[in-house]
């Protein structure tokens, strides 16, 4: 039980970091969402996991309004991306997941280590369009405007599918997998037009934006559709 | 893309699966049979024309896409005439129509047998005298039956003055609607919108080309999503259609569906409705054969439709309408 009080309390911490991201995003009162660092013990072990798990995403309002990183925001950041390196055996969204942050540190601090050789994307080579999609849902932190990575390039290789797995994702309810689709399909050129996005992303919002990891995908969405940059 | 050893390998399991489905079809003769009630006043017409008639359509399809010496060519040729009989050769549509002369229905499960080339001229005559009306023809609708109506008119030599019908874009289809909105209801409609412009599968290349490229960007996660949720039958009439888009485009069969609707066949390939436990709804084989034959016809029917469009292609413009690169991956 333990085991399960400690997920449980770490479920809550990123749901928080989340709805911190989406007030963020909705041009709320400040971009630094990140929990001040020096909070020692389990607070802040859970913290740094909250942050591991949401990634690059942590820093997503300040990298989209191009707000200078607060120090101390950058400081946990750094702290997460070096706390939990991905294992020899970890999925590849892990690496992928892990990648983004270490590339989302250089960005907003210059002077951060380079960040590690890409992982590769030979696990979606013959991948469907439903495992793709589940995947690219997964590693929505990537689907940045103007991001060049294997991850961003296999997507836009594949519009169709990514479209065609927002429709399987709604007609699953399965809403944070389509609001991670949602927002790689704001990005992607050759996305039929009959897949009506913006109504699309209005009623995931409508239908699963209580969960805060969902109202982030659809609020990241709206604002690079509307032409912010990286 | 399928490799060509995959794809003949499904091919071999389709024509079985047609094979099994329509011999199924052909050993619940006595259920498609037109009971005394088919003329009644208050008879249950989906419990008698209905099925008789979805019998006839699919077989007249089937007719047309095989060759005569073939053994589901002479299966469906001996199902339309068990079929033409029932209806005393055209005799009891005379007669339904005295009974419901403004009743499109009558019309509607004539021509199906009308196009595997059965015809009784005299109802023909006696359905043009009443479509000649104003009533008849503002008979209210929805906009995918309609649609229907209008075919089996022009089957029957009845045509309508003036522009073509305006009623595909007001179907739920001929609007290319988000397809993310897609449900149940939407999906029998748009199942029939192609149905009724292809002629049952037998005129592919009627399919507006804005239909064929919308159809062949969403039927998968349709077909995904509803065989997942056991939709049997929705699910066979979503692989007819994709066969039907497939005889335009030349894409492949899409095997993994397939094999899911297959695996859900009964011990005589019959296919169920939906995955409803069949003891729950007292449809089971051993309970009440009636329930079961209700529970399993047109899910069957569909199948062997499907499976026969499936196999007879591809047919026309192979090549067009389909998506370059590499997306497409198996589904």
């Amino acid at each position: 039980m333990e085991q399960s009080g400690t997920s449980t309390r770490l479920q809550a911490a990123v749901q928080d970091l989340a709805s911190g991201v989406v007030s963020a995003l909705r041009g709320g009162d400040h971009a630094h969402v990140v929990p001040p660092a020096g909070t020692d013990g389990e607070a802040g072990d859970l913290a740094l996991a909250a942050v591991r798990v949401l990634g690059a995403d942590a820093l997503l309002p300040g990298l989209l309004s191009r707000t200078p990183p607060d120090p101390a925001e950058l400081a946990v950041f750094r702290k997460a991306v070096e706390a939990y390196p991905p294992r020899a055996d970890a999925a590849p969204t892990v690496r992928w997941s892990h990648w983004a942050m270490a590339r989302t540190l250089r960005r907003a601090d210059p002077s951060s280590a380079e960040p590690p050789d890409e992982p590769d994307t030979a696990w979606l080579d013959d991948a469907t369009w439903q495992f793709v999609t589940h995947q690219l849902a997964v590693l929505a932190p990537l689907a940045l405007p103007g991001e060049d990575c294997a991850v961003s390039r296999l997507a836009a290789g594949r519009p169709v599918d990514v479209a065609r797995g927002f429709v399987r994702a709604v007609r699953r309810r399965d809403w944070r997998q389509a609001a991670g689709a949602g927002r790689w399909l704001t990005l992607l050129p050759g996305v039929p037009d009959s897949v009506g996005l913006e109504a699309g992303l209005d009623f995931v919002e409508l239908m699963g934006g209580q969960d805060p990891l969902v109202a982030l995908q659809v609020q990241a969405a709206r604002r690079m559709r509307t032409g912010a940059r990286v | 893309m399928t490799a060509p050893a995959d794809a003949h390998r499904t091919a071999g399991t389709l024509r079985t699966a047609a094979g099994d489905a329509l011999a199924w079809a052909d050993s619940r003769r006595a259920d498609f049979a037109l009971g005394e009630d088919a003329l009644a006043a208050d008879g249950e017409v989906d419990r008698s024309w209905k099925p008789l008639g979805e019998l006839a359509q699919v077989c007249a399809t089937v007719t047309r896409l095989t060759g005569p010496a073939d053994p589901l060519h002479a299966r469906a040729r001996g199902l339309l005439d068990f079929a033409w009989q029932e209806t005393r050769e055209g005799e009891l549509f005379l007669r339904l129509q005295r009974l419901e002369p403004f009743a499109t229905y009558p019309l509607e499960v004539y021509a199906a047998l009308a196009s595997a080339g059965l015809r009784h001229p005299a109802f023909e005559q006696a359905a043009a005298v009443v479509a000649r009306t104003r009533g008849w023809r503002l008979t209210e609708q929805d906009p995918t039956r309609r649609l229907g109506v209008l075919r089996a008119e022009e089957r029957c030599g009845i045509h309508r003055f003036g522009q073509a019908p305006p009623e595909l874009p007001q179907t739920w289809l001929g609007g290319l609607p988000e397809p993310w909105t897609f449900g149940r209801d939407a999906g029998y409609a748009l199942t029939h919108v192609v149905f009724h412009l292809s002629d049952w599968g037998r005129d592919a290349s009627a399919l507006p080309p804005d239909l064929v490229a919308y159809l062949g960007d969403w039927l998968p996660p349709w077909l995904d999503t509803c065989l997942e949720a056991g939709l049997w039958d929705l699910g066979g009439e979503l692989l007819a259609v994709a066969a039907i888009v497939a005889r335009t485009t030349g894409e492949d069969i899409p095997g993994s569906d397939w094999g899911r609707l297959l695996e859900a066949r009964g011990p005589s390939g019959e296919v169920p409705l939906d995955d409803r436990d069949l003891d729950d709804i007292a449809a089971g084989p051993g309970s009440d054969g009636d329930r079961y034959f209700l529970h399993h016809y047109h899910s069957t029917l569909m199948a062997a439709f499907a499976a026969v469009l499936a196999g007879a292609r591809p047919a026309e413009r192979p090549g067009a309408g389909r998506r370059p690169g590499g997306q497409g991956a198996p589904a």
